[in-house]
């Protein structure tokens, strides 16, 4: 409760030091509950490095999670740690975390560079200090030229990369983005996603949040899945699907006549299953994807048909949600 | 950052004045902030029309005693007569008979020709001989001594007053003494001071510093709340005491040069239009610094309280409003019962008692000069034709002791300032606190 | 993949609606941008083929051939909305503590009638003489300032317009009701009619049940109920007029205001702060005029002047006051009329 005397961003604990050995992020069972709704139910994760995205339909809990991460939230139950520190209890390991919350809501009336700046100094930065940083984190997002114009002229996505700009500012070891291409057109999201693999590249621990699979696709392999507040999966996203060995693959061929070629695709071991859905397209149902993959092209050679395309439509992040979930694949 | 030592200016040049500067820039984008602060001066530039107004109007002077007529019709007025020693009820004897003949005086200079001459207030319960006949008709040679001294107290033509167990004042005057008041110089100068005390109570303390902060205070934090603004600052390495005590602060970066510009213009205004001799009416500036303090102090409190409010419960305006009219009934409470206890619940009456301490100490004759203006009541001996001279009635209504009992007002004034400063330092912590326990979505 | 490609000419027959087919709410939305004109005779529009730049693909817009329903029973579904949110779940939600406001409101209101019933019970003439219905009561009733006008209906009011149209701006829900067939006044309107109802629900309501409690608890018979009807009529009309008054200030303030906060202070900011004032240059200065400017005060002269009790306002008359009154009313309603025809149908 005591005033900071300091000022310099460590907030209540002016002697806050990050314990080395902890995790950047530290979930132990949490769960979160609004009367009877379950927002989150008995997470446990720790993260440390690299870029993970957190997956999950419309209210799977990941904005509620990055809440009580940021502090904002209190958890019903269960650890929460940053840095090893409780962040609902001290703001102090903030000064190494950068924030770029969800929804559309900004300080329209204020310049990009003002907004970056002003809220530097809240991590502690005089007004120099602050404005030189300003314009080194909107240099970065490529921000500078319309640094100095307001806010709310501003399109979805510079408004985005504001405010990614805006959680850059501290340097912070630690980047949590909710939802950063949401509503963003097409070259909007590049240039955000190339902001987030660089972010990544430099050694930072990032995790970006999004509903749009493809797009964690673009950026990262690590993943983790909510779903109804529930800790789905979590890692790589190839390794979750090899993971999955038991639910079929399903792997389409296109080809002048599928009925031919399945006569000699029937005969790999691993094939449990063909489906003609299209005049020209041949799709295969198989329990061991690699066992079929080593097989398929020396059967095709041997049946003689021609073949234009091979497509793994299940190994997206669609599907695989889709399977996790139960709510998709067929 | 570390090559230059920390000095209290570089600290402060980060985080606080950071979310202060915000928040005062965030207070110039609104148009409400405006609307707000430009009806607040409309306000209050009214009640300055209307006190100007007042300052020029022509009182109509009026005969008290009732010696300007000519009661007999010989055309020298009742006082000239009864003055010279002639009957006033006799046509025939008048002091045109005299040698040489004296001419009839002007009926107007026996108009307010008797005014007050009270320098001294009775302490405890000694009573002081006050009063001077100015125009000769009590130590007129023909009277006697008990015509002169109606009130028995040894002292011809005087007046005696005396403060009452209850503390009033209780006046024995004898006949004809300070029986014919200027009542222009008085309702001039008690209607000057009421105004002062009714635009600074009612005006100041009360209209401007509750309603402003209503508007400006309880969507202090609120409204980042709720569209999530908040998440902004508060993923900053700061605690939330902090962030609500600055956005406080800031709060009073807008509010208080504002209060000061407006006591200021109001100092100005009557400092010259008051009635008086000087050009400027100097001494009253530390009425108008007490009314300034006194605001200021209640901006303080009822800012906090109202944000505090709004953090609390998403409809803190359902209980803010409420407690509006709560405050608006303690104030006019505290006009006419400043010792009720009640009034300690109050924020108000707490920034009143530094109005009443103050204006104690500017106008040490108030008690006096209130009474006066009444002293028809205090017996028959003056035999005014109105009840009370003007201007004593609303000044008795704004006026009113420091309510903490028998204390001297400069004691009174720190305790309230005290008060008041213990009542935002919990607020303050109270709404800190619920702040930090509240999730924010 | 040549498999993927769309068959764009078959795919456009799929347009026309099945009778079948669930209501999306398209066929409504197609309707909905007509509004009041040209719902009538709706007609397609085709664009052109031609264009100065680059090629305008053909497009079919369906008409929609539906029959709307008549213009006051939209209406009434929006005023119905907003109404019965104060009593069930699945309409206009009002707010926990604005529904628990209107209840204390609503009973402290009957305090009267408590009164009335229990000096008829007690049978003492000279407390019925204090509590029942008379000229003074009646008008007290409606419009005495302490504590009715001073802590309840200027309250309930600034409660009720709080958020009744800054809110629909805030959110974008505004967007809801101008993206179907109503016009922006009808809106306006029946949030009007439906925030001086549920006041009215307070206001008169309690009135009539003080008149009615009187006739019954006291066996008023026809003679009397001629003499006072008049009386209570006019105190009817005094309510009514402060409804007015209220409602067109507050949602007035709510229509230029995002906030929900701003409405609700300003009017009570606006009812009680015009009131102190005016005490206070009275006071001072023995100057009534200011109470022209005070709502409250304008409402109390012509209510005094209607229900004929010792009016306590005797600089001027009361049409003064009157004018007053229309002139307050007229202002905040261009001031919502304005604002609304020029409100931008967006999420502020």
């Amino acid at each position: 409760m005591m005033p900071d005397f300091h000022q310099e961003g460590k907030a209540e604990t002016t002697e806050w030091q990050p314990e080395q050995q902890a995790p950047v992020i530290l979930l132990e069972n949490v769960s979160k509950t609004y009367g009877k709704i379950h927002a989150l139910s008995g997470i446990t994760l720790a993260l440390s490095g690299g870029v993970t995205g957190i997956l999950g339909l419309n209210g799977a809990g990941k904005s509620t999670l990055f809440k009580i991460l940021m502090g904002k939230l209190k958890p019903s139950s269960g650890q929460v740690r940053l840095f090893g520190t409780n962040p609902w209890k001290n703001p102090a390991p903030y000064s190494r975390v950068g924030f770029v919350p969800e929804g559309e809501k900004m300080y329209d009336w204020m310049t990009a560079h003002d907004f970056i700046s002003t809220f530097a100094r809240l991590n502690g930065l005089t007004r120099d200090e602050a404005k030189l940083e300003a314009d080194r984190v909107l240099d970065f997002v490529g921000l500078l030229d319309v640094a100095h114009k307001q806010i709310g002229r501003f399109s979805k996505g510079m408004r985005q990369r504001t405010k990614i700009a805006h959680a850059l500012v501290n340097n912070p070891d630690l980047i949590i983005l909710d939802e950063p291409l949401q509503g963003c057109d097409p070259l909007a999201r590049t240039t955000i996603m190339n902001v987030i693999r660089e972010l990544g590249r430099m050694g930072r621990t990032v995790i970006v949040s999004s509903h749009i699979l493809t797009e964690i696709e673009r950026i990262t392999e690590q993943i983790v899945i909510l779903h109804h507040g529930r800790l789905l999966a979590l890692g790589n996203l190839h390794a979750i699907r090899e993971k999955m060995d038991n639910i079929p693959h399903r792997i389409d061929i296109g080809c002048e006549s599928p009925k031919g070629l399945a006569k000699s695709v029937i005969d790999i071991d691993s094939v449990h299953g063909i489906i003609f859905q299209h005049p020209e397209k041949l799709t295969v149902q198989t329990r061991n994807l690699g066992d079929f993959h080593s097989n398929l092209p020396k059967t095709i050679i041997d049946s003689g048909q021609k073949v234009n395309s091979i497509d793994n439509p299940d190994d997206d992040l669609a599907s695989i949600l889709g399977y996790l979930t139960g709510g998709g694949g067929y | 950052m570390a090559d230059k030592t920390n000095t209290i200016f570089r600290a402060l040049d980060r985080k606080a004045s950071a979310i202060t500067e915000f928040t005062m820039r965030q207070y110039r984008t609104k148009i409400s902030t405006w609307v707000v602060l430009i009806t607040g001066l409309v306000v209050i530039s009214l009640l300055m029309l209307f006190y100007v107004d007042a300052m020029q109007r022509d009182f109509e002077a009026i005969d008290n005693d009732g010696d300007s007529v000519d009661s007999d019709g010989d055309l020298y007025p009742d006082g000239q007569e009864r003055a010279l020693g002639t009957s006033p009820f006799n046509e025939l004897d008048h002091p045109g008979n005299f040698v040489p003949p004296i001419p009839p005086d002007d009926p107007e200079k026996w108009i307010n020709e008797d005014d007050f001459d009270w320098d001294e207030s009775p302490t405890g319960t000694r009573s002081v001989s006050v009063g001077y006949d100015d125009d000769g008709d009590c130590r007129a040679e023909d009277r006697t001594q008990s015509q002169k001294d109606t009130n028995d107290n040894g002292i011809e033509c005087d007046i005696e007053l005396s403060l009452s167990l209850t503390g009033n004042f209780r006046y024995d005057a004898d006949n004809y003494v300070d029986e014919d008041p200027d009542d222009e110089a008085y309702a001039k100068e008690a209607l000057h001071r009421a105004s002062i005390l009714g635009i600074g109570k009612l005006g100041f303390v009360f209209i401007i510093s509750i309603f402003i902060p209503l508007f400006m205070a309880t969507g202090l934090i609120r409204d980042e709340m709720t569209s999530g603004t908040m998440h902004y600052i508060l993923t900053k390495p700061i605690a939330r005491t902090e962030v609500f005590f600055y956005r406080i602060i800031g709060y009073l970066g807008i509010i208080w040069p504002y209060l000061i510009i407006l006591t200021l213009i109001s100092a100005i205004v009557t400092g010259f239009a008051g009635p008086g001799d000087s050009l400027f009416r100097f001494s009253e500036f530390g009425i108008w610094l007490a009314i300034l303090f006194a605001a200021m102090m209640a901006t303080l409190v009822y800012g906090m309280l109202f944000c505090f409010l709004g953090v609390m419960w998403r409809y803190g305006i359902i209980l803010a409003i409420p407690f509006a009219a709560w405050e608006l009934g303690m104030a006019l409470l505290s006009m006419g019962v400043p010792e009720s206890p009640i009034l300690r619940f109050s924020v108000i009456g707490w920034a009143l008692i530094i109005v009443d301490s103050a204006s104690m100490i500017v106008w040490p004759d108030m008690a006096l000069l209130i009474n006066s203006g009444f002293s028809v009541e205090g017996g028959d001996s003056f035999g005014f034709e109105r009840e009370e001279l003007i201007g004593s009635e609303p000044l008795q209504y704004f006026f009113a002791t420091p309510g903490l009992g028998d204390m001297s007002p400069f004691l009174s004034m720190i305790i309230a300032t005290v008060v008041l400063l213990i009542q935002a330092t919990a607020l303050l912590f109270l709404g800190g606190a619920i702040f930090k326990g509240k999730e924010i979505e | 993949m040549s498999d993927q490609e769309v068959d764009l000419e078959s795919s456009t027959d799929d347009l026309s609606y099945s009778e079948n087919a669930p209501v999306t709410g398209q066929g409504r939305m197609d309707a909905a941008w007509g509004s009041r004109d040209g719902d009538e005779s709706a007609t397609a529009q085709v664009s052109s083929n031609n264009a100065s730049v680059g090629y305008v693909f053909e497009q079919i817009y369906k008409p929609w051939n539906g029959t709307l329903n008549p213009r006051w029973m939209r209406n009434w579904a929006i005023l119905r909305h907003h109404v019965l949110g104060i009593f069930r779940k699945g309409h206009r939600p009002w707010g926990l503590p604005t529904k628990l406001f209107i209840v204390l409101v609503f009973i402290a209101s009957l305090a009267d009638v408590g009164l009335t019933l229990l000096s008829a019970l007690i049978g003492s003439p000279e407390l019925h003489t204090m509590w029942g219905v008379n000229r003074d009561n009646l008008y007290g009733h409606v419009l005495g300032f302490f504590p009715r006008n001073m802590l309840y209906y200027p309250i309930l009011a600034a409660l009720l317009v709080g958020g009744i149209i800054s809110e629909d701006r805030y959110h974008g829900t505004s967007a809801l009701y101008f993206s179907r067939p109503i016009s922006r006044f009808d809106y306006v309107g029946m949030k009007y009619i439906s925030v001086a109802m549920i006041q009215a629900f307070v206001v008169l309501l309690t009135l009539m049940i003080y008149y009615f409690v009187e006739i019954i608890a006291m066996g008023r018979g026809w003679a009397w109920i001629i003499d006072t009807f008049p009386l209570f009529l006019a105190a009817f009309i005094g309510g009514i007029l402060l409804i007015i008054t209220y409602t067109s200030i507050g949602l007035g303030l709510s229509s230029v205001s995002k906030g929900k906060f701003f409405p609700g202070i300003g009017l009570v900011a606006i009812v009680l702060g015009s009131k102190t004032l005016a005490v206070l240059v009275s006071n001072l200065f023995e100057r009534d005029i200011m109470y022209l400017l005070s709502p409250y005060d304008c409402l109390a002269h012509v209510g005094q002047a209607l229900v004929g009790t010792q009016t306590t306002y005797d600089q001027y008359s009361w049409t003064w006051s009157f004018a007053s009154l229309v002139l307050m009313n007229a202002f905040f309603l261009y001031i919502l009329s304005s604002r609304v025809a020029s409100m931008e149908v967006t999420r502020e």
